[in-house]
């Protein structure tokens, strides 16, 4: 097991490594040098080049690769080029609302999700196909159209919930939870439906297993043969779903920010790709892989410790 | 924002109508795979309105400069914002421009830049896939790579490319679509490794076939309808991604119109023209469904098995079945009316069959005593375990008792509710099955799942339970009974885990045993082990024990009576000893003579005999005798349908009607004459096919 974790951290470490690499290079294939962006359409070229020169730009691509890296560790991402802001200090205060929102969103799409999932299987007959069809409807419906409606009804006709923006947890936590509501709700819906099926079909290969009928000859009440036993059994494709679904929704935060006014992660690509801000699209690339891999390393490690068979090993 | 797209196809569909799959029909399921997926898009209704939507769509907006009614950048000062009207059948945007004819403007380049990522990220996953399958190492290195892509924030990471590359829209689909290969990759890869496994492989490889070539000729042709799924479900993906990015304000320049564009301008309007995010939003979303419905139509598994355990719908079918039998009225004959002894099972004229009508058990008939051992015996396929199974209530999904009586201390076990039988199971009746180790639940110990159904079936208390479990398991032959308690099932061997099974069945004191080929997933060694077992379990607790078997060995060592069943029916049954030694039926004789064991080494046969043709189908039962296409004796009385009768050798029965002439005649089942073909080296073609039809029996009786 801990030759397990440790190969898995290793992989990680690797992967947060490659994807630095390639951002560094797309960063470097933007248009424009950082001086030219810095300084705006009006600089001279003189001004340019000497930015570029102070910013380091002419060196070997190795050698700023390494510099980079090098500040990375010690949590210095560099200064954006269009507000001089610290681009680490930056991201440090917008990681919140993403994990917020994202973390949000797997939750809520986690616990709708099984729900149906379960009954499905579990009901069958009529209200089975309700649910499938529902379900099939929530995965075509894009994010950010549903997202619309939701703002439509129940921020302007009927004002539950603040229709943008978002409040820090410190500030108030009532209003924290108002402001994440519709965003949660609005990448919930397609995530939801993705771990319903999941969760359907899971089920349904679990109630398959020949274990089943020796449960059921031993007079298992059938409560427990669904709830203990056969769930626990589809329990390990569950959690990687939701583990798949969550880089999705960590994804999908860009969109909901942007909706919703959240100055987030994702909001923070929009900008930083937009003004070819290139410190700032590296150091929210790198952050994100990391947080993303991160969860995904734990939820991988949690799906080991449910199977008796790896766990063992 | 890109959904996860590896699992894709978990709408694999297993509701009512396909439970009802059962054993029969899902072996007459097999068609060629290509008419069945064929068969599959065009039997849903919802596939069908798909496939017709999108070839409108790509149809309407191809044409589109020849019927729109306005140009895309026709601009109407005079109804800006305005909803559905006779001039503008969708309403207008902002700027007073058609909506209708801005949606079909786009559907074009929408359809064709999604259609890059399918080519990309199909192509790519199946190629990663086929080159994986062929050879092991390169599967790890390439298992790999797409672990760690798919653990990777997508939206992010294309976002970083339009950093660099710009809105070019194609470039930045295909990039799309190989990152969305991995997904790809991993669930074309298992398919594409068990066709790499099939033995008409490794016969092509020793034949010299290049890897590609079996890749193309042999693998490729079997992920077909895999690939169409995955294009459809990544063709759906990609047009939400294409549309999400143009949300954010990375879509075509503009004043190129762009689906998520419309939107994204129809959110800065939510206020005061909420009709306007209402078509194109609806388009984007039937197309997305229409993909969708393709593809899970395609990819609706077609055989799906039945659960063990049904769904709440199916039990409440099932529930009317029964109610239905109990409510029918008694049979009126003789041997029906005469209650059995306690702890006799007395099955009388049951029937067991398809939900749709096929009959799969037909008027069995049997009684076991307590005390004794009864065999069912026959080949694969002649009911043996349906009638196992309706004893204890657990038929699968879509099969159920219909007809006749199983009576059991006064009660009727066919017609008992399954509340009823929860009460019965485990405590009355028990059954072992075949397979120990999937019989047995692989996340918990074998300490849980004893204790669990001691507790449950004999009310004992945890300690006490623990305690009974480890008695039991040294009952059943386990020496280091404390240790296994605490294992899990994939941690002991077969053997061991089939003594569990018995220690599980046991917790329960049960009066009767049903045993499903308990012996048959085991080594010949372990196999004596749990026979002599069973038998000495039979011999201290005086419990009875159905048992189902195909092996004569079996019978021969542990059975006090017989039952041989074909086709649904017992065609003899009696004491052991008798039927072994003076067979009667000629099916028992047939079985006999095709067991190896069965004739003494100084008198082996030559050759054994076998039993040319297989089983009928349920559905092509004939109403005379069921034995008869493949009986060496048949004549024409056989076309009528067969009583059972005295046998004439104890109290035994037989169902034959030339069973008396084959006695007094002592007719011997024969080895039928070997098809020249394998006499000859070389084989001319038309008798290889006649000896295609030869079922070797032995392998199943062995």
């Amino acid at each position: 097991m801990a030759l397990f974790v440790a190969k898995r951290l290793l992989m990680a470490l690797a992967t947060v490594l490659v994807v630095a690499v390639l951002a560094f290079l797309l960063v470097h294939a933007m248009p424009g040098s950082p001086g030219a962006v810095s300084l705006g359409a009006g600089a001279s070229q003189d001004a340019i080049d000497q930015l570029n020169q102070q910013l380091g730009w002419n060196d070997p691509l190795f050698s700023q690769f390494f510099r980079w890296l090098g500040d990375a560790v010690q949590g210095n991402l560099g200064v954006s080029l269009i507000d001089g802001r610290s681009v680490s200090a930056d991201l440090a205060d917008r990681l919140p609302v993403t994990a917020s929102l994202a973390a949000g969103a797997t939750v809520l799409s986690a616990i709708i999700g099984i729900a149906l999932g379960v009954t499905a299987a579990v009901r069958g007959g009529l209200l089975d196909q309700i649910i499938g069809g529902f379900v099939g409807l929530l995965v075509a419906l894009p994010a950010f159209w549903v997202g619309i409606i939701l703002v439509y009804l129940l921020a302007v006709q009927s004002s539950v919930f603040p229709a943008t923006g978002y409040v820090p947890f410190e500030v108030s936590p009532q209003d924290w939870a108002l402001s994440l509501a519709l965003p949660v709700i609005t990448l919930a819906v397609g995530g939801a439906a993705f771990i319903a099926r999941q969760t359907r079909a899971s089920m349904l290969e679990a109630l398959q297993q020949e274990h089943i009928r020796t449960l059921r000859a031993t007079a298992t009440p059938t409560w427990k043969i669904l709830y203990i036993h056969a769930l626990r059994y589809a329990s390990l494709p569950i959690v990687a779903g939701i583990a798949l679904q969550f880089i999705g929704l960590f994804g999908g935060s860009v969109i909901a920010e942007q909706l919703f006014a959240m100055p987030g992660l994702g909001q923070a690509v929009q900008t930083s790709v937009s003004t070819h801000d290139a410190p700032a699209v590296q150091g929210v690339v790198v952050i994100a892989t990391v947080v993303v891999v991160a969860v995904n390393l734990v939820l991988e490690l949690a799906t080991k410790f449910l199977d008796p068979k790896l766990r063992a090993s | 924002m890109i959904p996860s797209v590896a699992p894709a196809p978990a709408d694999a569909d297993q509701t009512a109508s396909t439970t009802s799959a059962a054993a029969p029909r899902r072996r007459a399921g097999k068609a060629a795979p290509t008419k069945a997926s064929r068969y599959r898009l065009f039997a849903s209704p919802g596939a069908v309105a798909g496939l017709l939507w999108l070839a409108a769509l790509v149809v309407a907006s191809l044409t589109a400069p020849l019927w729109l009614p306005f140009k895309t950048e026709d601009q109407d000062f005079t109804a800006v914002l305005s909803g559905p009207t006779a001039a503008h059948l969708l309403g207008t945007d902002e700027l007073g421009r058609d909506i209708l004819s801005r949606i079909f403007a786009a559907a074009a380049g929408t359809l064709g830049t999604s259609l890059i990522t399918v080519i990309v990220g199909v192509g790519l996953g199946t190629l990663l896939a086929m080159a994986a399958a062929g050879a092991e190492r390169t599967e790890a290195v390439i298992s790999r790579i797409t672990e760690v892509m798919m653990s990777l924030p997508g939206t992010v990471i294309i976002l970083a490319v339009i950093g660099a590359v710009g809105t070019n829209i194609p470039l930045i689909m295909a990039i799309l679509g190989i990152l969305m290969s991995a997904g790809i990759y991993r669930v074309v890869l298992g398919q594409a490794k068990s066709l790499q496994s099939q033995l008409y492989v490794d016969a092509a490889k020793v034949d010299g076939l290049s890897p590609v070539g079996i890749s193309v000729r042999h693998v490729l042709p079997g992920l077909a309808n895999t690939i169409v799924v995955q294009a459809a479900l990544i063709f759906a993906v990609g047009m939400l991604i294409q549309a999400g990015l143009a949300f954010i304000g990375f879509g075509p320049p503009l004043p190129q119109p762009s689906w998520g564009g419309m939107i994204q301008g129809a959110s800065q309007h939510v206020y005061d023209a909420p009709w306007m995010m209402v078509p194109t939003g609806a388009v984007l979303a039937l197309t997305v469904l229409s993909a969708n419905a393709i593809g899970n139509a395609l990819g609706k598994a077609p055989n799906a098995a039945a659960p063990h355990l049904p769904s709440a719908a199916a039990r409440r079918h099932r529930a009317q079945a029964v109610a239905a039998i109990a409510a029918a009225p008694a049979p009126k004959d003789a041997d029906a009316q005469e209650a059995p002894g306690n702890g006799t099972l007395s099955v009388r004229n049951l029937s067991v069959g398809v939900d749709n009508g096929v009959g799969l058990v037909t008027g069995v008939s049997f009684d076991v005593a307590p005390g004794t051992v009864l065999g069912l015996v026959g080949e694969s396929g002649c009911g043996k375990t349906m009638t196992a199974l309706s004893l204890l209530g657990l038929l699968p999904s879509g099969v159920s008792v219909s007809g006749g009586q199983i009576l059991w201390n006064g009660r009727n076990l066919a017609a008992a509710t399954d509340k009823d039988m929860e009460g019965i199971r485990g405590r009355d009746i028990a059954l072992i099955s075949q397979e120990p180790m999937r019989a047995l639940d692989p996340m918990f110990t074998v300490g849980y799942q004893l204790t669990a159904a001691i507790r449950r079936l004999r009310g004992m208390g945890k300690a006490e339970a623990r305690s009974e479990a480890r008695n039991l398991l040294e009952k059943v032959g386990i020496v280091d009974a404390q240790r296994i308690l605490k294992t899990y099932p994939h941690q002991i061997s077969g053997g061991m885990a089939q003594r569990v099974a018995i220690a599980l069945a046991l917790s329960g004191q049960p009066r009767l045993l049903v045993a499903d080929e308990p012996t048959t997933a085991l080594d010949v060694t372990v196999q004596a082990e749990i026979l002599s077992l069973l038998r000495a379990l039979v011999k201290d607790t005086g419990m009875s024990v159905v048992m189902v078997t195909h092996d004569l060995g079996v019978v021969a060592d542990i059975c006090d009576q017989v039952a041989v069943m074909y086709a649904g029916q017992v065609v003899e049954n009696g004491k052991t000893a008798a039927i072994l030694d003076n067979p009667r039926h000629p099916y028992t004789l047939a079985l006999l003579a095709a067991d190896p064991h069965a004739n003494d080494a100084d008198n082996m046969p030559e050759r054994l005999a076998t039993i040319q043709g297989q089983v009928p189908q349920p559905k092509d039962w004939p109403t005379g005798c069921r034995f008869a296409a493949r009986c060496q004796f048949a004549g024409s009385a056989c076309k009528d349908p067969v009583p059972l009768l005295a046998s004439g050798t104890g109290e035994g029965l037989v169902r034959c009607v030339k069973a008396d002439q084959l006695a007094v005649e002592g007719m011997d089942w024969l080895a039928t004459d070997v098809p020249a073909a394998r006499l000859l080296p070389i084989s001319s073609q038309h008798t290889t096919a006649a000896h295609q039809h030869t079922t070797v029996i032995e392998k199943d009786l062995a």
